[in-house]
């Protein structure tokens, strides 16, 4: 049996664009994130926006920026930032 | 790759394309019901020399396309002179690839004209620029003045915003939208009719 985690909180943040077809993305990485990490975040945050948006952002650290970066990231990156911060 | 006739003619009619949408159509006929046209656009697109074909590429969900597709269906309908097919963009990526914003992002609606030989006219792509631009000015505004904004940087991630900022910047995108809705169709109108214009004459 799972037990709770114990250190320090991880919170993920997605952005995504509400009115750009980008449901199955946000719900891919949200399915990937609660496969991965099962009781280790403290939450999982998903805020429609619009203009084209997918952010994701881990403990208030951008991780991920369709402006900034291109495209939308891989489910990989975004556990490693996870990963990271559980770490710390 | 050079749209084909046999091509064009795949697309759904815009009638068609109604018939298949499974969301937004309350929103998407509500905008047809409330455009409001000027006779000198309309009389434009009647007095057009040939028969326009319109290649319009679109999704149910795109909220650019909710409020500009049915600005080319009204002009069709009033004209009688724009032969329009619509294609959905997801399921048409040999046809969206041609006409990428930017070069690289798929956005829509694009609306691709062609003359009654197909030769291409121009395209006209998401939203006019000037709205775009208006949109942004008066976001700029709104970070000056609006007190839950206080302290943030302009362009700061809704993911690291607080959400007593994120709820006023959504609000913003609401009445924007609400506020200039007949500025922003005027516009789309007068790209639409400069682009076929400067097209025929070539």
């Amino acid at each position: 049996m799972e037990t709770l985690a114990a250190h320090k909180p991880v919170k993920v943040t997605i952005v995504y664009c509400a009115s750009c077809g980008y449901e199955p993305y946000t719900l891919d990485l949200v399915s990937a994130l609660m496969k991965t990490f099962l009781y280790d975040l403290a939450a999982i945050e998903i805020i429609p926006w619009q203009d084209g948006a997918f952010d994701v952002v881990v403990n208030g650290d951008m991780i991920h920026s369709m402006y900034r970066d291109g495209g939308f990231p891989a489910n990989e990156t975004i556990i490693a930032a996870v990963r990271e911060r559980l770490a710390q | 790759m050079a749209v084909t006739r046999e091509r064009f003619e795949q697309g759904l009619t815009y009638d068609g394309y109604k018939a298949q949408m499974t969301r937004n159509l309350d929103r998407f006929e509500e905008n047809e019901r409330t455009l409001e046209l000027a006779a000198d656009d309309v009389q434009f697109f009647k007095s057009l020399p040939q028969t326009v074909h319109v290649l319009a590429i679109t999704e149910d969900w795109c909220g650019d396309a909710i409020a500009n597709l049915p600005i080319l269906g009204g002009l069709a309908q009033a004209s009688d002179k724009l032969n329009v097919r619509v294609f959905l963009r997801d399921q048409n990526l040999d046809l969206i690839d041609q006409y990428l914003k930017d070069g690289q992002h798929r956005s829509i609606p694009v609306f691709a004209f062609f003359d009654e030989d197909f030769r291409p006219i121009g395209h006209w792509i998401e939203r006019p620029a000037s709205i775009t631009a208006m949109q942004s000015e008066a976001m700029a505004e709104l970070y000056a003045t609006a007190p839950e904004l206080a302290g943030v940087v302009p362009g700061t991630s809704p993911g690291q915003l607080p959400e007593a900022a994120r709820n006023r910047m959504m609000q913003f995108f609401g009445s924007f939208r609400a506020q200039h809705r007949a500025e922003a169709d005027a516009e789309v109108v007068r790209e639409l009719r400069e682009l076929v214009a400067a097209g025929l004459s070539k």
